[in-house]
């Protein structure tokens, strides 16, 4: 598992992944600029600004990475030469994984380094009227990561269905639109509201059942709090971590299941 | 075709296009529509976990529109701003962000005398002081407007309270009570837009502040010319031009939206540009 891992994670770096990542940090330049467009929050429009980027690149990774990791091996003709070596397929699936995580991890950590420097930065030229929370900023690109490491799971379980790389990608942006919203879908068929009680009981039904089933990645958003320095509380973080653990288990399970019971040919 | 020579056809055939075509953009008119915005709930849903940028572009996308129609010609607007759209753009961004101070103290700097939608200020503003429980400018804004356009002493002072209770600031609260009572309706707003336009970071939005100042200076020496006529002759003066022949008032008062100053029948000072860009260019003689 640890040599799949290892692999993997070369092989990111071999496709020049990394390189990408820092021209589009590059952008990062620009972020304080941007900002002092802002008329009253200069500050805290480059937080959101670089928080953004960060949350737009990993989701471009998680996709991307995530969605053809095992779809690649399948094409290459690499999966039948590593399972016919004595290593199971669920030791495979799981380094694959890990290797996605691993590099995602990496680059979360270095676009957080990059985005502590650009707020001060943007702190020096227009000093905010709120003290900058450098924890709940730190906070904020954890949960993030832990969110697009989720997605990733979800990829791999749409790979292990498919054949080709159109369900993993696409239906994995699905689930990120889908699961962003759920939460407010939820609290507005909840909140009896007039337009609500016109609905067939089943919509309703059917849309918190789907609450249930998809992944709220809206628990896991600390955005607003980074920015504006608003008290987060450690309970719904320590719920959401354990929330992350579960679903991520539960998703890499189901990968696993469906793997080792796949005809290769 | 040799390669070169398709190379070199295609060269110039982009450069043939290019010139013209970036002179179009150039000299192309300003975009003069907010354009269409689609509502809080589908913004919310395509911009996933980018609300805050999504609010922040919303906002700056009506600042410049607002920046390219006041900038070039500060004076007299030949196109009256698309008001509702603004506030419509800067309402659904605050759905998005309900903590952007920016959608807040923009919408404040038109809603109130432009379009005289104080009420829709003062809901905007009520609305943001339950996420920005912190900031003092929100209910100093709503004292603001109720004090001086709705004529609601007792809510005014409910916020100017609230205001001085957040920033510790005596002034806030010396408004919540006596200020209030005893300065005139032009002192208070010669007060808040001193402050406002103090704050403002943008070039367009801070020069439609310091215009509205000039305004009611302008005012004030007026009152204060008005009210020396009526100490030396134990009577009001009848109108402006009567004031000036007296000599009370050199140089003549203007009005910097390019409208008229007239006193009212009760002594008050008015201006036939009510303080609008739109009203003064259209009464201009």
């Amino acid at each position: 598992m640890t040599s799949i891992l290892l692999i993997t994670l070369k092989g990111i770096f071999r496709d020049r992944v990394f390189q990408g990542i820092m021209v589009m940090a590059l952008l990062f330049l620009f972020i304080p600029t941007i900002g002092s467009l802002s008329m009253r929050q200069v500050t805290e429009l480059s937080i959101t600004l670089s928080l953004s980027l960060i949350s737009f690149i990993l989701l471009l990774l998680a996709v991307f990475l995530g969605g053809t990791s095992l779809w690649k091996d399948i094409e290459k003709r690499y999966t039948f030469s590593v399972l016919g070596l004595p290593l199971s397929r669920t030791s495979y699936i799981l380094g694959r994984f890990m290797g996605n995580a691993l590099f995602l991890c990496l680059t979360a950590l270095f676009l957080g380094v990059i985005t502590l420097l650009v707020i001060l930065w943007a702190k020096g030229l227009y000093p905010p009227s709120r003290p900058v929370r450098w924890d709940n900023m730190m906070i904020a690109v954890l949960f993030d990561t832990l969110k697009y490491l989720l997605l990733v799971s979800v990829a791999f379980f749409f790979s292990s269905v498919s054949t080709s790389f159109f369900l993993p990608i696409f239906g994995t942006i699905s689930v990120y639109l889908v699961g962003n919203a759920s939460q407010e879908v939820y609290d507005y068929l909840h909140s009896g509201s007039q337009a609500v009680k016109v609905l067939p009981g089943m919509v309703v039904k059917a849309a918190s059942l789907l609450y249930y089933l998809i992944p709220n990645l809206a628990a896991f958003d600390y955005k607003l709090q980074a920015v504006y320095g608003l008290d987060i509380a450690g309970r719904g973080m320590a719920l959401t971590v354990l929330y992350w653990v579960i679903y991520t288990t539960i998703m890499l399970a189901l990968t696993a299941v469906i793997y080792e019971r796949r005809e290769m040919k | 075709m040799k390669p070169f020579a398709f190379t070199l056809i295609l060269i110039l055939a982009y450069l043939a296009v290019i010139i013209p075509f970036a002179d179009y953009q150039r000299t192309r008119p300003v975009v003069e529509k907010m354009g269409y915005v689609p509502t809080p709930q589908v913004l919310k849903f395509v911009s996933a976990d980018h609300k805050g940028v999504t609010a922040a572009a919303l906002i700056l996308k009506s600042m410049m529109y607002f920046g390219a129609i006041v900038e070039p010609q500060f004076n007299t607007l030949k196109v009256p701003p698309d008001y509702q759209s603004m506030y419509g753009t800067l309402a659904a961004a605050v759905k998005l962000d309900p903590y952007n101070m920016d959608a807040y103290y923009f919408a404040q700097s038109f809603l109130v005398w432009d379009v005289h939608e104080v009420k829709a200020a003062n809901a905007m503003l009520e609305y943001g002081m339950k996420y920005r429980k912190w900031d003092f400018m929100l209910p100093l804004f709503a004292g603001f407007n109720s004090a001086y356009f709705l004529k609601d002493y007792s809510k005014a002072a409910q916020y100017y309270k609230r205001a001085g209770e957040l920033s510790g600031a005596e002034l806030f609260v010396n408004l919540a009570g006596r200020y209030l009572w005893q300065s005139g309706r032009t002192e208070q707003a010669i007060a808040y837009l001193t402050m406002m336009e103090k704050g403002a970071g943008n070039e367009a939005v801070r020069r439609s502040f310091r215009i509205r100042l000039q305004a009611f200076r302008e005012v004030r020496r007026l009152e204060e010319a008005r009210d020396r006529f009526r100490a030396a002759e134990g009577r009001a003066p009848k109108s402006l031009e009567e004031l000036i022949r007296w000599g009370a008032l050199t140089p003549i008062p203007r009005d910097p939206y390019g409208g008229r100053f007239y006193l009212e029948p009760d002594g008050q000072v008015a201006t036939t540009s009510k303080f609008t860009h739109a009203l003064g260019a259209a009464r201009k003689p």
